[in-house]
């Protein structure tokens, strides 16, 4: 599983990094930053996937490898 | 007991956290009827985008639509459009205000809220609230004449819409009756960050005013007369009052109702059988040991799925199933290209530690009462927020707050 981000839309708004800390980092300049690959946790990838349908501005697409 | 094949659940509410309970019910198998009455027509978008990105001209349409929900199988009916007229929850019976009428064994309630009008702002031309995208296009419709607007109120929306305004070179003024702008939503504690931010991108503050009426001409608003007899000249005048919870249609259902519906820990309101999800819950938050009606998008989120899953299990006779739903609340605010970011809960807290990051554009604040973190906010500081986001979680998990007056 890998996290497709489209940048023209994320705004660093941490929605995704508040749910799955582990996975998601937004920086000072608010950049996000995706941790690739994703740990292979049933319980984290769960929650990567409650991030992904919780982005208030649809900025993440999953990828299943 | 009850066989669920032939049980019917209604989800009361078309934004996030209706969407997200109905989600949350087909991704759990449910076998019965799902009933999904939206109330706003037209689907499921971004609130959030509307006052920041949608507003900013950054973003179309389209692209904050959430996408359509795919049922999976289940039995999902789709009322678009119609809303809740009354509800009789002893009897398990909704009526529509489409005529129709439904007998149910199960009732999410996520009807949100609407946007608070005084009375003095009604029924005047140009003079408009935020809070659906019905509003956000009359608004994006009224600015293209590059109107002299003023804001009233100078909270989240009236600061973020002032931001978001001044972007695309309009005049704006923002009046706050409160000393501070974002007094509640930031406990004052950024004292005047956010004011030096406004006027340092060029729009007018006027803090510790209030308005003593709107002036119109031919039934249009052509400026406002403060207290003290200044008079403001405006040609789109922007309401940011608050809201207020979407219960009139449970007067008389038999349901507790104080400042939206009256929840326990676990989302259930006065009646078994009956929860309630997103900006019109008023629930006991244990992570607070407060009760408190949180307004924010990953809220509406959280709560509309652990509501299903909690209905789910009661309907099920699966008293263990039915989990306390914990939250740290948290938000963020775009304003000229920064983002200011809260989270936990700060009313009741007694102190404030003041922060100032070296080559940060603002402060990052964390608010205790007694010895005990319970929230932080920063702007650009994501990192910082996130990390005392755990911190404040911990604490909340290993001690219990007396409730104190919010």
């Amino acid at each position: 599983m890998k996290i497709m981000v489209d940048r023209t839309k994320c705004d660093g708004n941490g929605v995704c990094m508040g749910i799955a800390p582990e996975v998601f980092d937004v920086d000072d300049e608010l950049y996000l930053h995706v941790a690739d690959p994703i740990p292979d946790d049933p319980e984290l990838r769960a929650r990567v996937r409650q991030a992904v349908t919780s982005c208030p501005i649809l900025a993440l697409k999953p990828v299943e490898k | 007991m009850i066989d669920l094949h032939s049980s019917r659940i209604i989800v009361a509410g078309g934004s996030l956290s209706g969407q997200s309970a109905v989600t949350e019910l087909i991704d759990r198998g449910f076998a019965g009827e799902i009933v999904w009455i939206t109330g706003e027509a037209g689907g499921v978008y971004s609130k959030p985008a509307l006052s920041k990105e949608f507003m900013q001209g950054r973003v179309s349409l389209e692209s904050i639509l959430l996408p359509a929900i795919d049922p999976c199988g289940a039995n999902l009916k789709i009322i678009d459009g119609s809303r809740g007229l009354s509800l009789d929850a002893q009897a398990r019976h909704l009526q529509l205000d489409d005529g129709r009428y439904f007998d149910f064994d199960g009732l999410l309630i996520c009807t949100g809220a609407s946007a608070r009008m005084p009375d003095f702002a009604l029924n005047i031309d140009n003079v408009l609230p935020l809070r659906t995208l019905e509003h956000a296009l009359a608004i994006q419709q009224a600015v293209r004449t590059k109107p002299r607007v003023l804001i009233l109120g100078g909270g989240l929306i009236g600061c973020e819409m002032a931001a978001s305004l001044r972007g695309l070179d309009l005049d704006v003024t923002v009046v706050e009756m409160q000393s501070s702008l974002l007094e509640r939503p930031f406990g004052g504690a950024f004292g005047d960050y956010f004011e030096q931010l406004q006027r340092r991108n060029g729009v007018t503050v006027l803090t510790g005013q209030s308005l003593a009426r709107l002036q119109t001409a031919n039934g249009k608003v052509t400026g406002a007369e403060l207290a003290d007899s200044r008079l403001l000249p405006a040609d789109l005048v922007l309401v940011g009052a608050g809201s207020i919870p979407e219960t009139a249609w449970l007067a008389g259902s038999g349901l507790a109702l104080e400042n939206g519906v009256v929840c326990d820990d676990t989302l259930c309101s006065s009646v078994p059988g009956i929860f309630a999800a997103g900006d019109v819950a008023s629930w006991l938050n244990p992570l607070y040991g407060v009760r408190m009606r949180v307004e924010h998008w990953t809220n509406a989120s959280a709560q509309g799925r652990a509501a299903a899953t909690n209905l789910l299990a009661a309907l099920c006779g699966d008293a263990p199933g039915i989990k306390s739903f914990g939250d740290i609340p948290y938000f963020w605010s775009d304003q000229f290209g920064l983002k200011i970011q809260m989270v936990g809960w700060h009313p009741g807290h007694d102190r404030v530690v003041v922060d100032q990051p070296e080559g940060a554009p603002g402060p990052v604040i964390t608010y205790f009462r007694g010895d005990r973190l319970v929230a932080a906010a920063g702007v650009n500081a994501s990192r910082a927020v996130m990390t005392f986001r755990r911190q404040i979680e911990a604490e909340a998990r290993r001690t219990v707050l007396e409730p104190a007056d919010a």
